[in-house]
């Protein structure tokens, strides 16, 4: 069995210990019913700007929020955990004969009657396109992790498709759920689907069609009337970008924004925004986890010792709650809170200065001239790097910086441009210290391979995104475990048993999981949150105003 | 005028190809690319990256690179931006108006107000008001402009909510009125600057023009009264006045990426800085050769006027 | 982009500087009160932002995350404090500081660079003269903004960086006012008689004509460091400049948009340094090109 159903009983055991911050949706509940004539628009106010419309190549996040609207996938995984099949009639198993035993031959069938949104049928022929575009090696596909693995595809019906899989690969399952659909009646006729206009003016079976795009302003999407699914109830969505804050704040404020997402509200304005009438504002976790990154081969940090106590002379509970206003969940774990994956066992922090002096003496870290700590000649000095402009991490950098000088540690801050920092310096290992909230699912699947896996070290000649150096025989037998078994308690220890060492190993020192606050007027009903999502737009169909 | 004419455009053609290798010189040199700013969003692995780097010939050599974007310029094909594949031309089409927009009603306002501070405080030398609007003046050119321009925001939208805080138009109503009342901040500080410099130019050019011989011979003659001469004055200040119009525009173009970027107004200012963030090198390319040509015609427009009304000059 | 008030007019006219014309210089100076005060404020804020910290005891570094956000004249912070709990005062001090060296750094460079390039190009003429302009105009095309920012892409973003992109903007002017005084000056009798007399060509441009072309060139110098203080606070404001943890002017008001309603302090406070200091240096500015150029103004 591939596809993890978990119940409601689970989820809610899992929520139970990340506290009172955790989703128990009472948004998410229909306050009344849809309404049975679509009405409306919601404008969702957004910081960076959409620019790529095409499903298969490489995007950010707010790229996704405009693909679930506009595109539809086999299946998805929705807040509780489930998946549900979308495009397909149902999600393929061994049980109904989706799925081979070994996992390797697929069988999808199709859900009928689908068209796109230039009324054309959507077939079996547009998946077999899709999926061999994507492994096209002259398309400038966004990644094939899955895909590649995928031969003989083979159109059996309108409404039937078969593939098999070179290997066994489970987190193919959560990859599909983010895999659009691409019309193969389009893209086929144009000579380059790199640069076709079909980009500037997708055609997909989501629930809106494309409208229009004012450039640096808006994006416009229309209701598809003839929707596959159910819904949607708006007549049009309109993502509008204001690339600053205080701008999209006050427009929010001012009735112009009826959602606020992505980025959410700074927490400087919070306070003022809980007060705001009509509007409510709420807590959602992302998936996304706040870290210190280290680059295990640089000198120090080669050293476990430095490592334990560097966590221990982190003071967590100072940073989240002066800086991030309390919002964000402290956590050791590099998987979010509320997955089934999550381990809530982890040893917990606790920031203990004198504790972390102890064990750096112990490991012959001596306090020199300055106060800094020397061993052989070399001083305890490292650079730490983000995002130059991500203010409230600069802030947090700061106090670390602080806080490291108190145990005899010298941190210096280097930050620089988005596009510099995430080029050769973080792919090839070149950074000495990085501070990053980084998304370590692959769509919802707790496989790591790219992340831990000594295979993954590119500055190493691997392929993927190891760059933290980390390199560890009993970490890569499991990841390959990981990846082959399809029973899920026993996926479940295999994950729990990676978390176990990252933490104990201290790859990376965990700090929080990243909580958001986005706002919402109060009469728009439907709004999820939903960390196995790429998006919190991902069900944009089921809103409508409560009149 | 004509050989000049063309001697000129020779020159300006050499100067735009200096232009363009500088350019493209900064951002093949530069660190991190066009594909940085995904590599760290959507989990790309270096596989990815690299082989997107190549499908775009990124890691080609420079004279290739520049080779090719050069060929292209000259049949007329600018490129399409990285980031969305639209025609850079069109992408700056769409973006140049509202910069034009804030650059003409600015030049207006500043030739109009700094025009009139200028002059009167010539015709007035030395009384308490010229004093007071040279020193004005001044400040004026010592300000940050987008420290002027928070501090807009935060009287007039913030604390009285007159004018709104940002953006071209209210979403969903985009009327006359609406847009003029979205432009009253962003020009306020664009002018600024502008009032300044023309209030500046103004006076020492009319300081001049009234010192010339024949106005005080006529002065000493007794003929005319004060305003005849003033207006004999200015006609002959006016043709100056255009000359400055070319001159400013690196200014006009400088100061509008900042106002854009503290009101979020969607012109090619901001559009450059946005550009330059997502490394999306074409239409970076794209905005410096626009820039350089309207810089380069502002300055043949200054030279020629100025050629024109005074024969002494030689042109060469 | 901010031009330097009247270059052009400072290309006017080439002064001779005769010798015991100092008192009578600085009779007119004093004369022109506003850039006596201009001296007075740049004096003691040199003096606030290097010697306060020492006689104050303030750090700017100190993060106190229990006491953000204070207002001015609240315990015991003159300017209140930032987002980290930092003292507002001790970080202006700070950053201004960096700011006056930047200012002072990046006009050194640009002028020599620029004085250099236009002596070689004003006295030499020729084949390498016309090409060094040309480059100079390519350079002038260029919004000044615009060129500082696509210089930045370059470097890693710091103060030595900064100092360099200010300075990389900055020095075409100079190069441009320096060669037009050359190509006069290279005409003189003066030059003639060191040519006669067998001087090189090198010893002419540096020791016999130069004094004679200082007089501009000090009153461009002067406007410049006003010009790299605000070119500092334009480029560190939109995140290219300075970065935290260290403080400029510049990177004060960068952190200030966000704060704008909470605490407006953090705006208003380092832009009225920045104006204040940059209006100071241009009235200094202006009261030497009324002691060098004496046109009646």
């Amino acid at each position: 069995m591939i596809h993890h159903q978990l119940s409601k009983r689970d989820f809610l055991k899992l929520s139970a210990s990340a506290g009172a911050m955790m989703v128990a949706p009472a948004w998410a509940q229909q306050a009344a019913s849809p309404p049975s004539a679509p009405r409306g628009q919601v404008v969702a106010g957004i910081s960076q700007e959409p620019t790529v419309f095409n499903p298969l190549m490489p995007g950010s996040e707010v790229d996704q929020g405009v693909w679930w609207q506009l595109f539809s996938t086999l299946w998805f995984i929705d807040a509780q955990g489930n998946t549900v099949a979308d495009l397909a009639r149902e999600v393929p198993t061994v049980a109904n004969g989706g799925l081979s035993a070994d996992g390797l031959v697929w069988k999808v069938k199709l859900k009928p009657g689908v068209t796109w949104h230039d009324g054309k049928p959507f077939t079996a022929r547009d998946v077999k396109y899709t999926l061999d575009l994507i492994n096209n090696p002259a398309f400038r596909a966004r990644n094939r992790v899955g895909h590649s693995l995928v031969r003989d595809i083979t159109v059996v019906a309108d409404d039937e498709i078969h593939w098999r899989m070179e290997s066994s690969f489970t987190p193919y399952m959560s990859v599909l759920s983010q895999t659009f659909m691409v019309p193969e009646h389009i893209l086929s006729a144009t000579a380059d689907p790199n640069t076709a206009p079909y980009n500037q003016a997708p055609v997909g079976t989501g629930p809106f069609r494309w409208g229009a795009r004012r450039a640096g302003d808006h994006i416009q999407l229309d209701r598809n009337p003839s929707y596959h699914g159910q819904g949607p109830f708006l007549l049009r969505v309109i993502f509008k970008y204001i690339p600053d804050q205080t701008m999209l704040y006050t427009q929010f404020r001012s009735g112009q924004i009826d959602y606020l997402g992505l980025s959410g509200i700074q927490p400087s304005f919070e306070q003022e925004a809980a007060k705001l009438r009509g509007v409510r504002i709420m807590p959602v976790p992302t998936p996304f986890i706040e870290h210190v990154a280290l680059n295990l081969g640089f000198g120090p940090f080669g050293d476990k010792a430095v490592r334990e106590a560097l966590y221990l002379g982190m003071n967590k509970e100072a940073r989240i709650k002066a800086i991030y206003q309390g919002r964000p969940l402290p956590t050791e774990s590099y998987v979010p809170k509320g997955h089934w994956a999550y381990n809530e066992a982890l040893p917990a922090h606790r920031y203990d200065p004198q504790a972390a002096r102890a064990l750096l003496d112990a490991a012959g870290w001596k306090p020199g001239g300055d106060g800094i700590r020397v061993k052989d000649g070399k001083r305890l000095a490292f650079s730490n790097s983000t995002t130059a402009g991500a203010q409230a991490r600069e802030q947090s950098q700061q106090l670390l910086m602080q806080d490291w000088r108190q145990i005899g540690v010298e941190m210096t801050i280097e930050n620089m441009p988005a596009a510099v920092i995430w080029g050769n310096f973080w792919q090839k290992s070149q950074y000495q210290s990085v501070m990053v909230a980084s998304n370590f699912l692959q769509g919802s699947d707790p496989d790591v391979t790219a992340r831990f896996s000594s295979a993954s070290i590119p500055a190493k000649g691997g392929s993927g995104l190891n760059t933290y150096q980390y390199q560890n025989p009993e970490m890569d037998k499991l990841l390959a475990q990981g990846t082959r078994e399809f029973n899920l308690d026993e996926r479940k220890r295999i994950y729990h048993r990676i978390q176990d060492i990252v933490r104990s190993d201290l790859v990376l020192l965990p700090v929080s999981q990243t909580v958001i606050i986005e706002a919402v007027k109060e009469k728009l009903v439907g709004y999820e949150n939903n960390i196995n999502s790429s998006s919190n737009c991902w069900n944009m169909r089921s809103w409508y105003w409560a009149s | 005028m004509t050989q000049y004419l063309l001697k000129r455009g020779g020159q300006s053609l050499v100067l735009l190809l200096m232009v363009s290798l500088i350019g493209f010189g900064i951002l093949y040199l530069s660190p991190g690319g066009p594909l940085s700013q995904l590599a760290q969003s959507s989990n790309m692995a270096q596989e990815d990256i690299d082989r997107l780097t190549r499908s775009m010939g990124l890691d080609r050599p420079f004279l290739i690179q520049y080779g090719d974007w050069l060929l292209r310029m000259v049949r007329g094909d600018w490129g399409t931006s990285y980031r969305d594949g639209i025609g850079v031309l069109a992408t700056i089409g769409s973006h140049i108006g509202a910069t034009l927009s804030l650059m003409a009603v600015s030049t207006v306002i500043a030739a109009l107000l700094g025009g009139m501070i200028g002059i009167w405080g010539a015709v007035r030398r030395h009384s308490l008001m010229d004093a007071l609007s040279s020193v004005g003046a001044m400040i004026a050119l010592s300000i940050p402009t987008f420290w002027f321009g928070l501090m807009a925001i935060y009287l007039f939208s913030i604390k009285l909510g007159w004018l709104p805080a940002g953006n071209q138009q209210t979403f969903g109503d985009g009327s006359f009125l609406d847009q003029v009342h979205h432009m009253i901040a962003p020009v306020m500080v664009l002018a600024l600057v502008e009032t300044a410099v023309w209030a500046r130019f103004m006076r020492s050019s009319m300081i001049e023009t009234l010192e010339q011989d024949y106005i005080r011979t006529a002065r000493a003659k007794g003929v005319g009264g004060r305003a005849v001469i003033v207006s004999h004055a200015l006609r002959n200040a006016l043709l100056p006045m255009i000359t400055l119009v070319g001159l400013q525009f690196p200014t006009l173009l400088g100061g509008a990426l900042i106002t854009e970027t503290v009101f979020s107004w969607p012109g090619m200012g901001r559009l450059f800085f946005d550009s330059l963030e997502y490394r999306d090198y074409p239409v970076v390319m794209g905005i410096l050769m626009l820039s350089a040509i309207m810089v380069m015609l502002g300055s043949l427009l200054a030279d020629v006027l100025y050629a024109i009304a005074d024969p002494r000059i030689r042109m060469d | 982009m901010m031009k330097a008030p009247g270059i052009s007019d400072v290309a006017a006219t080439a002064p001779h500087c005769p010798p015991g014309a100092l008192r009578a210089s600085w009779q007119r100076m004093t004369r022109h009160k506003l850039a006596l005060a201009g001296v007075i404020t740049i004096a003691l804020m040199v003096l606030l932002c290097f010697a306060g910290p020492l006689v104050l005891r303030l750090d700017a570094s100190y993060i106190d995350v229990l006491n953000r956000f204070a207002p001015p004249l609240s315990n015991g912070h003159l300017l209140g404090t930032d987002e980290l709990g930092r003292d507002v005062l001790a970080r202006l001090m700070a950053g201004g500081r960096i700011s006056l060296t930047i200012g002072f750094a990046a006009m050194l460079i640009s002028v020599t660079f620029g004085t250099i390039v236009g002596m070689i190009a004003g006295y030499r003429r020729g084949v390498i003269g016309a090409l060094l302009m040309r480059f100079v105009d390519a350079m002038l095309a260029f919004p000044t903004i615009f060129l500082i920012l696509a210089l930045a892409l370059l470097v890693k973003p710091g103060i030595v960086s900064t100092t360099i992109l200010i300075s990389a903007t900055c020095w075409m002017e100079v190069a441009r006012l320096v060669e037009g005084q050359y190509r006069s000056l290279r005409n003189t009798e003066y030059a003639a008689a060191a040519r006669t007399a067998g001087a090189s060509g090198l010893r002419i441009m540096i020791v016999e004509l130069l004094p004679n072309a200082m007089g501009p060139i000090i009153i461009v110098a002067t406007l410049n460091v006003a010009r790299a203080i605000l070119l500092e606070s334009y480029v560190s404001y939109l995140g290219y400049g300075i970065q935290p943890p260290v403080a400029s002017l510049g990177n004060m008001l960068n952190n200030a948009q966000i704060y704008l309603t909470s605490a407006p302090w953090l705006a208003i406070v380092p832009g009225v340094a920045i104006a204040l200091t940059v209006t100071s240096v241009n009235f200094i500015g202006e009261g030497l090109r009324n002691i060098l150029e004496p046109r009646s103004q």
